[in-house]
């Protein structure tokens, strides 16, 4: 976490449109997890570089769910804590590998286009 | 659309459950940051602190995961209207005076554009009412002039895009039927007339070919209004022989109730005719009279410009037929019916329609104003709102849906004021406009009502939106709500200069319409109208019109009575001829247009006409002595420009042996009388020429009687002189000329009366804007005065300041609307007589009138700022 104190909110990148979707159904592909969770997935695997917005994660949460990609329901947490757990459906799984491989020709591109000695 | 329906599911049914379970997840989520930070080291409360701090705003984060359950924007919508509904209920003062304002401003909108949908975008009530058309002939310089019988019937017979070729000719005759003897407006039309104006009868049938024929047996089809009067609606009419002026005619027709006669005003046909017999065309006489007005319906296919051509080329034939076209040009004009129809209202229809245009921009105007005050009162709340996290364009759209729903109250306001107004207007319109007695308020004055009221609304909506556009939420908070509004805003005197300006301009073409009006109350129209009393009468011959006229001479309070075939001012049935002087070539032959009038001995004495030269008709004067004709100055003008005419010979058209068997005959003239407007008071249309009726003998006539003033019992004394000659001569109600006189001045007094109306409305709505918006300001800067004040001021510099704000947006207005005027007024000069656009004393006066009205508006809340006690004001918050 003590990275976290060393960006500050204009260092970190800033989520593309529609990103934050996608890596939500990522951050749920190995085990089911909670809003608080979720968040935590994210900063640590993107070095803190994403900060996710609870303003953003709820709503993207509750989109998800009405398309019927991911599936909540309450258990108690390792800790005693009752707590909202997602977990992706079937039709989650495809479009998770629907959206990832779609981002990653959207990465490569961009790459190949940024990249310094082009 | 499983989607969509869990939607609606949360939407309606489950939002309770989804808000607590929403909750309850936040809350979860509160407590892993807690321990999170307790694990930390954190104490438990700074612990909880922070957990707040970063989960981030708590209704934010429930506000956007509600909006992922709704449909978009509709329960925001829902939400924006309840504040709305809120914000003007809260406010009935303010609501008050926008909904009134609009209801004035759309609602006269809605009337006006009731006329202009009625008048001239509805089609006529004619069946394929866009191929109809109306011909007029020209001869020499005068232009729309009817036809002969020979001319329509080769015009007829050369034309390929009409299919029908058909006219009409209106004349006084008697009510058919037994019963009182009573005079009426007869058409004689030809046999295709009515079938283009009407689908179809109410009852019995249309004339036909067969009612053309030498010998046919006399037909006549009557109107609604009259088979209801005078035969009691019965439907065994048809067929039936009826008394019809001296002979019997058959009924062979009823028109429908909705029939109307609508044709241009100067065609000589009143709407109010009520009985038609037909009257065949035919190749008889090349030189005969020209009378018939003549409408057309285009082929399919054809066009107003083919058809044209096509009359152009036909005329050039005619030309060479004999006649008066061999004379000389004859030409042949193709207009479209309805076009031709509204020429004369048109003009008076569009300018209205600008003026209400201004007032309401004057009142939308206003109401940005107030709204823009209102908003800056709620600056406070605003912020505040904004400082919660509501977004710039959430705000914009809930001050635009306030606006739209005021809107939309004043839109249904205004349906109320613009319907009362349009019953207000048929009552005084003026018979220009009398063809048009239906103005509903159909789909297109909805449709055009509510389209202005929102399109006002998102106008004067906008005004607070850009008032608030920049807020400054630190700056904004800490000022008091009366400090906030302290600030310049520029856009309010923007308003109020545009207000002045608008005003002006509607002032200026106000009183460029009553100085018309004025001229016209006193132009001169060649006869004295006061003590004048006319009546039409259908006359046998000239024994008995003789006979009437010695009669009614001697009857107590009248001083002199005579007769003429055409009324001043009473166009129905008229008709013209061309003139020549003795030894004129054939070019000046048909050079010269005069109306053709028949006349007793004594009219001009009766009527008050200026006798100029020579003499009166005498009873000798008839067709056994030497023919003789009088003429007015204008026709002696252009005939023998410079000279006397008295005693030259004249070449005319007379009808000796008869009604209608008309020649050509030379006359000598014995008399030259002054010019009598008998068209318009205005307008110099042709000049005239008199002939004695013996000479021009007229199935009818009528009586000016010059009365000594007691005009009591007149009328009854005039039917029994009439039973004693002959108990079945029609004629009609007795009628004093002034009526005559008033119906030619209402359209002008119609068109200023409106004017001045607007004008008034407009006035007011500048006086209070400029009244209102100085008076908010005075109220914003009283901290301010009771400072300035408190070190010294003297009131008479509060006054001063106050007023110079005034001024500072009165004066630019009144320039702008300067020269808007100047641009704007020549537009009105087709409406204009006696009076030029741009007349000084007219922009002199309403300069100063705008300057005055403004000033006092301007004054009174200054007044107030001056009274104002320093220590009241310093302590007033």
């Amino acid at each position: 976490m003590s990275t976290v104190e060393n960006l500050s909110d204009e260092e970190r990148l800033g989520l593309l449109q529609g990103t934050l979707e996608v890596l939500i159904l990522r951050s749920l592909k190995l085990e089911p997890n909670h809003a608080y969770g979720i968040s935590q997935f994210l900063e640590q695997q993107s070095d803190s570089e994403f900060l996710v917005d609870n303003g953003s994660l709820y709503p993207a949460l509750q989109r998800l769910l009405q398309r019927k990609w991911i599936a909540g329901q309450w258990k108690t947490s390792p800790n005693g804590r009752r707590a909202r757990y997602y977990s992706l459906t079937p039709a989650g799984r495809k479009e998770l590998l629907r959206a990832t491989s779609k981002w990653q020709r959207f990465t490569v591109a961009m790459a190949k286009i940024l990249a310094p000695e082009g | 659309m499983r989607q969509w329906w869990s939607k609606v599911e949360r939407a309606l049914g489950r939002r309770r459950n989804l808000a607590s379970e929403l909750e309850q997840e936040i809350d979860a989520h509160l407590q892993f940051l807690i321990e999170e930070n307790l694990q930390q080291g954190m104490v438990p409360d700074e612990a909880r602190t922070a957990a707040r701090r970063e989960f981030g705003n708590m209704t934010v984060v429930q506000e956007r995961t509600y909006q992922s359950w709704q449909f978009p924007g509709l329960e925001s919508l829902l939400q924006d209207i309840r504040y709305a509904v809120r914000g003007i209920v809260k406010a009935p003062a303010l609501s008050f005076l926008v909904i009134l304002t609009l209801a004035v401003g759309i609602g006269a909108n809605t009337a006006i554009f009731s006329f202009v949908n009625a008048v001239l975008l509805r089609p006529l009530p004619y069946p394929s009412a866009d191929r109809l058309a109306i011909l007029w002939s020209g001869l020499g310089y005068s232009g729309r002039a009817p036809f002969s019988s020979f001319e329509v019937f080769h015009l007829r017979q050369r034309s390929k895009q009409f299919d029908q070729i058909a006219g009409i000719w209106v004349t006084n005759g008697a009510l058919p039927g037994d019963g009182a003897a009573e005079q009426v407006k007869v058409a004689d039309v030809t046999s295709n007339f009515l079938p283009l104006l009407c689908s179809q009868p109410a009852l019995g049938r249309f004339f036909g070919p067969e009612d053309d024929l030498e010998n046919a047996p006399s037909t006549i089809i009557l109107t609604h209004g009259v088979w209801a009067r005078r035969f009691g609606s019965d439907p065994s009419i048809i067929g039936r022989s009826v008394r019809f002026g001296r002979s019997r005619s058959t009924v062979i027709g009823v028109l429908p109730a909705d029939f109307r006669l609508i044709f241009p005003d100067d065609a000589s046909v009143p709407p109010n005719v009520e009985v038609f017999e037909s009257i065949p065309v035919g190749p008889w006489r090349a030189d005969g009279p020209a009378f018939l007005h003549v409408i057309g319906r285009l082929r399919t296919g054809a066009t107003f410009a083919t058809a044209q051509s096509e009359m152009d080329s036909a005329a050039a034939q005619i030309n060479k037929l004999g006649g008066r076209a061999s004379l000389g040009n004859f030409t042949v004009s193709v207009f479209p019916f309805q076009a031709d129809t509204v020429r004369e209202v048109r003009p008076t229809l569009l300018c209205l329609f600008a003026g209400v245009g201004l007032v309401l921009l004057i009142g939308c105007a206003n109401i940005a104003n107030l709204l823009m005050a209102r908003a800056r009162r709620r600056l406070r709340e605003t912020t505040i709102r904004a400082a919660l996290g509501a977004s710039p364009s959430r705000l914009a759209r809930q001050f635009l849906t306030e606006s739209l729903l005021l809107g939309v109250l004043g839109g249904f306001a205004a349906l109320a004021a613009g319907y009362a107004a349009i019953h207000a207007i048929l009552a005084a319109r003026p018979p220009s406009f009398a063809n048009f007695d239906r103005v509903p308020l159909d789909i297109r004055v909805l449709v055009f009502t509510f389209a202005v009221a929102l399109g006002t609304s998102v106008l004067f909506g906008l005004a607070p939106i850009v008032s608030v556009r920049r807020l400054d939420l630190t700056r904004d908070l800490k000022e008091s709500t009366r400090q906030a509004g302290f600030r310049r805003h520029h856009w309010t005197s923007v308003l109020v200069s545009a207000e002045v300006a608008l005003a002006f301009v509607l002032l200026i073409g106000t009183g460029l319409l009553m100085r018309t009006f004025i001229n016209i109350l006193h132009t001169d129209p060649g006869f004295r109208a006061g003590n004048l009393v006319t009546f039409r009468v259908s006359v046998p011959g000239y024994a008995p019109l003789h006979l009437i006229q010695q009669k009614l001479s001697v009857l107590p309070g009248i001083r002199s009575a005579s007769a003429i075939s055409h009324l001043p001012l009473d166009d129905a049935g008229n008709w013209y001829d061309y003139y020549y002087r003795e030894g004129a070539s054939s070019a000046e032959q048909t050079s010269v247009m005069a109306d053709h009038r028949s006349t007793l001995p004594g009219y001009f004495t009766s009527i008050g006409a200026t006798l100029l030269e020579g003499r009166d008709f005498t009873d000798a004067d008839d067709a056994q002595h030497q023919h003789v004709a009088i003429i007015d100055d204008v026709l002696a003008r252009q005939l023998w420009p410079g000279q006397s005419p008295i005693g030259h010979k004249i070449n005319l058209s007379d009808s000796p042996q008869g009604f209608y068997q008309f020649q050509r005959d030379w006359a000598i003239i014995v008399g030259v009388v002054h010019h009598v407007q008998y068209h318009s008071l205005t307008a110099i249309v042709r000049p005239q020429i008199y002939v004695p009726y013996p000479l021009a003998p007229r199935p009818s006539m009528s009586f000016v009687l010059h009365t000594s003033g007691a005009e009591a019992g007149l009328a009854t004394a005039v039917r029994s002189t009439i039973d004693s000659v002959n108990k079945d001569i029609p004629t009609t109600h007795v009628e004093p000329m002034q009526l005559l006189v008033d119906r030619a001045r209402s359209e002008s007094r119609f068109a200023s009366l409106l004017a001045t109306l607007l004008s008034v409305i407009a006035l007011v709505l500048a006086a209070s804007g400029i009244y209102g918006v100085l008076s908010y300001s005075v109220a914003q800067r009283t901290t301010e005065i009771g400072i300035r004040m408190a070190i010294g001021a003297p009131r008479a510099q509060v006054l001063r300041m106050i007023l110079a704000d005034g001024f500072a947006s009165i004066l630019p207005g009144l320039l702008a609307g300067f020269l808007l005027s100047l641009a704007v007024a020549p537009l009105l000069a087709h409406l204009l007589y006696g009076v030029q656009p741009a007349n000084l004393a007219n922009y002199a006066v309403m300069l100063i009138g705008v300057f005055v009205i403004s000033a006092f508006a301007a004054f009174l809340p200054a007044r107030r700022a001056m009274k104002l006690d320093p220590l009241t004001a310093l302590r007033y918050e």
